[in-house]
């Protein structure tokens, strides 16, 4: 998406001052705020019980701010059904096994779009088109139930896809996937920002996140840390450690190679780091 | 949370300290004689005592107040509905059609009422100050076969757990559109095909998972175990399990016996 057009429409995601405390008391959230535009790609991380999934539960209405305020396409969340948010906002639950109860994929699939009143047709070719993007068209006919743990999470994934959300929610969608596996739903999250998703990902992998992501979001306690693109946010160890987070190795790689004064500047990809290197060698001979 | 909380409040009250035997036989002896009782004057004398005793267990004020929600709406039921269904007696007060309401009905209703408050408190009591671990033991200790002990302790342990997995059931649906407050009672029914499923395999996957972890820490390898506390019966028991027996045997012999009207 042009930056400039993304920079200028209202944020389709936009958190004021939102604090939100769980019933035993915990004050999960406290005081977030942030702005994500149409098309952004962003990552939330950080260590476990800082709030990722309670922040990204308000996303689209599960859980509604005690304070501040939660605006979804310029909605308040707090006066709009999760039947109607949905329609904006796709949620994929970190455990696929929450969501599967059809006896068959397909009919799995198709549960959102009936949920929300499209025709007979348009529910067919929205199933059709998220099976197919999926990559599991072949699995149609089989039982959700019975199929391996990366099948189960692309039939959750979409039968989420299906129901046609401008903003997708992803907690936590890679773990126990192989990393051929995770590559594969890295590079459809990617296929589906190119048409134009808002992405929103938590995820504990950081090196998904520099490979993949634009934005990175810090939780740490409630709050957030820091919020910086990919580079600048694994840019300094300290903080990062602060927040109980590690940089990628090729970013700790990068930094150890600058302290050796044999890199300029920082890198967060091998394909970066690589032409770092052949640059820096160029300038030498 | 709420709905599937273990009710237990840990604390150091005489009740906490009391074997779990003697408790479970207190709150049996208790709920005999709210059975045998029916005149509405010790029904209310024995229902005072149990909501003391309820005080003195010192339980959390939230689940108490949520246990006695419960409790006093269905007492206030019984007592509305039972005049209207044993119209035996004079003198009437009401006569409405088919509908005939007497003054000893209202007095029955009323012990009747009584009569379920002091059962259903009683049995919160023990629930109250009793860790689910306890009443295991104690019903091991009576009797009950280990495994199936642990088979209930299991359940027990799980029962919270396993509401945690419905709420986020609800919520994952919620998130796919669907909406469980609409639509009418049938049609809300059927939507609940959509949480039990998931449930019914999430609770399958579970109890086999926890079968092999038993297993695999050698449950099964001796018929008998042992245990690293013993349930031990001190003098405060004995006193108590007297206590508990005479409240229930001296009146059920005074009505039994010599007829008296209690
Ligand atoms: N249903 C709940 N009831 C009470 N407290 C909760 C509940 N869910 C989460 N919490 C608490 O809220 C805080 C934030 O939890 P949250 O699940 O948002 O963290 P997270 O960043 O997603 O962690 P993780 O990386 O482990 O998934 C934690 O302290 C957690 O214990
Ligand atoms: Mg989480």
């Amino acid at each position: 998406m042009n930056v400039s057009i993304a920079a200028q429409s209202p944020p389709i995601i936009s958190l004021q001052n939102a604090r939100f405390s769980y019933e035993g008391g915990v004050e999960a959230l406290r005081g977030v705020s942030l702005n994500v535009a149409r098309g952004e790609n962003v990552a939330i991380v950080g260590g476990n019980g800082s709030g990722k999934t309670t922040l990204a539960k308000h996303l689209n209405g599960l859980l509604k701010p005690s304070s501040g305020k939660v605006l979804i396409g310029g909605e308040e969340t707090s006066t709009t059904s999760v039947a109607t948010l949905a329609r904006t906002v796709g949620y994929v639950f970190q455990n696929p096994d929450y969501q599967l109860f059809c006896t068959s994929v397909s009919e799995e699939v198709r549960f959102g779009p009936k949920n929300m009143g499209f025709g007979h047709d348009d529910e067919s070719a929205l199933a059709e088109r998220a099976l197919k993007l999926m990559g599991i068209s072949h699995l149609r006919e089989q039982s959700p139930v019975s199929l391996s743990l990366g099948d189960r999470r692309k039939v959750a994934i979409a039968s989420v896809l299906a129901t046609s959300p401008r903003v997708l929610v992803l907690d936590e969608p890679t773990t126990g996937l192989d990393s051929v596996e995770s590559a594969q739903l890295m590079a459809t999250l990617g296929v589906l920002r190119s048409e134009g998703m808002t992405i929103v990902l938590i995820t504990h992998d950081m090196r998904l996140v520099a490979q993949h992501m634009d934005r990175v979001i810090v939780m740490s306690e409630g709050r957030i840390a820091f919020d910086a693109g990919v580079e600048e946010a694994f840019s300094d160890p300290d903080r990062l450690k602060r927040c109980k987070l590690l940089a990628p190795p090729i970013t700790v790689l990068a930094q150890r190679l600058q302290a050796q004064g044999l890199l300029t500047e920082g890198a967060t990809t091998p394909l970066q780091l690589v032409e770092q290197l052949v640059r820096v060698r160029g300038e030498q001979q | 949370m709420t709905r599937f909380e273990d009710l237990y409040t840990e604390a150091d009250t005489f009740l906490h300290r009391l074997d779990p035997r003697v408790k479970m036989a207190s709150v049996l002896m208790l709920s005999l004689l709210a059975i045998i009782m029916s005149a509405l004057t010790y029904l209310l004398v024995l229902l005072t005592f149990i909501f003391v005793l309820l005080l003195l267990a010192r339980s959390s004020y939230r689940k108490t107040t949520f246990a006695m929600k419960f409790v006093l709406r269905f007492m206030a039921l019984i007592a509305i509905l039972w005049p209207l269904f044993d119209p035996s007696g004079t003198p009437v007060l009401i006569r409405l059609g088919p509908v005939v309401i007497t003054e000893p009905g209202i007095w029955r209703g009323l012990a009747s009422a009584a009569r379920v408050g002091c059962l259903a408190t009683v049995w919160y009591i023990l629930i109250f100050t009793t860790s689910q671990r306890d009443l295991v033991r104690g019903l091991v200790k009576l009797g009950l076969r280990f495994d199936f002990g642990l088979a209930l302790a299991i359940a027990l342990r799980y029962f919270p757990t396993f509401g945690t997995v419905m709420d986020s059931i609800i919520d994952a649906q919620r998130s796919r559109g669907m909406e469980f407050e609409k639509g009418n009672i049938f049609v809300r029914a059927r939507k609940y095909v959509a949480v039990l499923g998931p449930a019914i395999v999430s609770a399958l996957k579970t109890a086999d998972m926890l079968a092999l972890a038993l297993q695999s820490r050698a449950y099964g390898a001796r018929r008998n175990r042992t245990y690293l506390r013993e349930l031990n019966m001190r003098p405060s028991d004995y006193v108590a399990l007297v206590a508990a027996l005479a409240m229930f045997i001296v009146p059920a012999i005074a009505k039994y016996a010599f007829s008296i009207p209690i």
